[in-house]
């Protein structure tokens, strides 16, 4: 089994890769010191089996293992903690592998077994729901087998595209996999609908005007000149959008 | 600041008792008794009066006595709802007018009824002896609250900094990745592990000591000095703490496991949540026989929400206040780079 190991502290990850390679049938294939990391490893590696770190600085590991939890083939995640009351209590609820720091031998094999039964969308509901419900830092985006990570708090708006949800960000556009109405739910303190098909990010748009026609649209802030778009408000959102301005 | 005016309000309540209790009408009318009792002592009474003349006086100050309970028992949310200094001068006053008052109507009442009793002054001297006399008592029993509230603020203090001090004891998310780092360098460097393990223990061990006592400076910032080097293996490069701490006497008292756990703080909140690390900064100064110590650590870019607990502020908080109560102040400056806590204490030197 191919293992990649993710921590961001050096001798956790020294002694992991040591407890692995004890294992004739482990092989560690790469070791990664953040989430952002640890997703391009992954998506690069194919590893079978990720031990994560929860508490990393920027993208912690829960959302990390989210990300992950979407890819084609994705890898068995075993959570590694120090101490983390709520996450285990969840894990346990939710039948996910965790392993606590110090790490014994032992306790790692079991896991590292029992990992291929992880059940399929535990991770979705874990981050979703519970005690564990947490925003994602970043949305991903697949181009090919390409992964693109866009921090949310550089998204203009999200606008659905048929099959796909098209994200505008700082730098360009990409497609998603999320449907809108999950996204709405995820970030709703942060973007608001102004359209059946389109969320906006609250702190991006710069007036609700009236164009020649009499309809509402926002206009976005943005650092060039094409960013400064300008987006149709619908009628049924246009009192809920204009709440949410004041309130910013 | 909620919980500021939380504490504020909930001790309000401390320094007044209900008046409108019948065992603190009691006792204020068996300590006006008493005060009857002295002033006719006191008075030049003619012999085989006595009685008569206590009379005269219970009935004038018992009076007065209920009428101030009265007065108190409605007065006593209003008033305390200002600063205690403000609450007391207020207390003073409207006690003062009140007394006043009831002596004027005592005097013109004496003056139509004539005969039976007869007040042997002048308007004005009759007035200001009452006065006097009441300006004296109220003071006294003024005090006499002011003390036992602050008696009773002390011990509440004190309670809530021992249960502090308990909360306070290593974070064991610390405490369990030290160990983890410690069961990796066992293999890979042994020595660094062997100091790891006595740094530890010299941590635990002044986790333990009582955190009542003070201690000096040099030995705190030495606490801090081993808990930063435990931390700096495993968080290697990202780690960085930059010491100005020179100009401090380091024989200056300061309550024990309190830079400690402020640095804990900086590094759990601070360096931690950061991909690339940064700098705490320790930075001391001395002003005349004030001290100043100040730790601050960069902050994480766009977080809107502090994911802290404030546990330990809280607590650091609570032992300066109780060291050396208004005479110490904790602050906390938090801009969109950096979040500072600043300490400013005086200057106490071990004997």
């Amino acid at each position: 089994m191919k293992v990649l190991i993710v921590d961001d502290e050096q001798p956790a990850r020294e002694r992991l890769k040591f407890l692995v390679s004890e294992n004739d049938s482990l092989t560690v294939i790469g070791e990664a010191s953040n989430g952002e990391q640890a997703l391009r490893l992954t998506s690069e590696l194919q590893p079978d089996v990720v031990l994560l770190d929860i508490r990393m600085p920027g993208m912690n590991g829960i959302e990390t293992a989210r990300h992950m939890d979407r890819f084609d083939e994705p890898p068995a995640i075993i959570f590694t903690t120090a101490y983390d009351e709520y996450a285990i209590d969840a894990f346990d609820a939710h039948a996910i592998g965790y392993v606590l720091k110090p790490v014994r031998r032992e306790r790692l094999e079991h896991a590292l077994k029992q990992a291929s039964r992880l059940a399929r969308n535990s991770l979705q509901q874990l981050g979703e729901s519970g005690e564990l419900a947490t925003q994602r830092s970043h949305v991903c985006a697949r181009i090919g087998t390409e992964l693109k990570l866009i921090p949310v708090a550089d998204i203009l708006y999200f606008q659905a595209d048929q099959k796909y949800v098209r994200v505008r960000h700082g730098h360009g556009d990409n497609l998603i996999d999320d449907s809108l109405k999950f996204l709405e739910g995820e970030f709703s303190d942060s973007f608001v609908r102004i359209h059946r098909s389109v969320l906006v990010s609250i702190h991006h748009i710069e007036a609700l005007e009236k164009d020649q026609d009499g309809q509402a649209r926002v206009r976005l802030r943005g650092d060039s000149e094409e960013d400064r778009e300008s987006l149709l408000v619908s009628r049924r959102h246009l009192a809920d959008v204009r709440r949410r301005i004041k309130g910013r | 600041m909620p919980s500021a005016t939380d504490a504020e309000t909930s001790e309000a309540h401390v320094y007044l008792p209900d008046f409108c209790a019948a065992g603190t009408i009691l006792i204020v009318l068996l300590v006006a008794e008493l005060v009857s009792i002295v002033l006719t002592l006191a008075a030049h009474t003619p012999p085989g009066t006595f009685l008569t003349e206590l009379a005269k006086m219970s009935l004038y100050v018992l009076w007065l006595a209920l009428l101030s309970c009265a007065v108190l028992c409605k007065a006593r949310t209003w008033v305390e709802r200002s600063g205690k200094m403000r609450a007391f001068l207020l207390l003073f006053f409207l006690l003062e007018v009140l007394c006043l008052l009831l002596a004027e109507v005592a005097y013109q009442l004496t003056e139509y009824f004539g005969q039976s009793v007869i007040i042997d002054d002048t308007h004005v001297g009759f007035l200001f002896r009452n006065f006097a006399i009441s300006s004296i008592v109220i003071a006294l029993a003024m005090r006499y609250l002011y003390v036992s509230s602050e008696w009773r603020r002390s011990i509440v203090l004190e309670a809530q900094a021992r249960i502090s001090a308990l909360q306070a004891l290593i974070r064991p998310h610390f405490l369990f990745n030290s160990m983890n780092t410690i069961a990796s360098l066992v293999r890979a460097a042994p020595e660094k592990a062997e100091q790891a393990v006595e740094d530890l223990s010299d941590l635990l061990r002044a986790n333990l000591r009582n955190a009542h006592n003070r201690t000096t400076l040099e030995d705190e910032f030495e606490v801090a000095a081993i808990y930063q080097r435990i931390e700096k293996l495993r968080l290697g490069d990202r780690l960085d703490v930059h010491w100005d701490t020179g100009d401090l006497p380091p024989d200056a008292l300061i309550p024990s496991l309190t830079i400690q756990p402020l640095l804990e703080n900086a590094i759990y909140h601070g360096i931690e949540q950061l991909p690339d690390g940064g700098e705490v900064v320790i930075d001391g100064q001395r002003d005349g026989d004030r001290l100043r110590i100040s730790i601050s650590n960069p902050k994480v870019a766009n977080r809107s929400r502090a994911d802290g607990n404030r546990m330990a502020l809280d607590n650091v908080r609570q032992r300066f206040e109780l060291a050396y109560s208004a005479n110490s102040e904790v602050r906390v400056s938090d801009n969109e780079k950096r979040y500072c806590v600043e300490l400013l204490f005086p200057y106490e030197a071990r004997e």
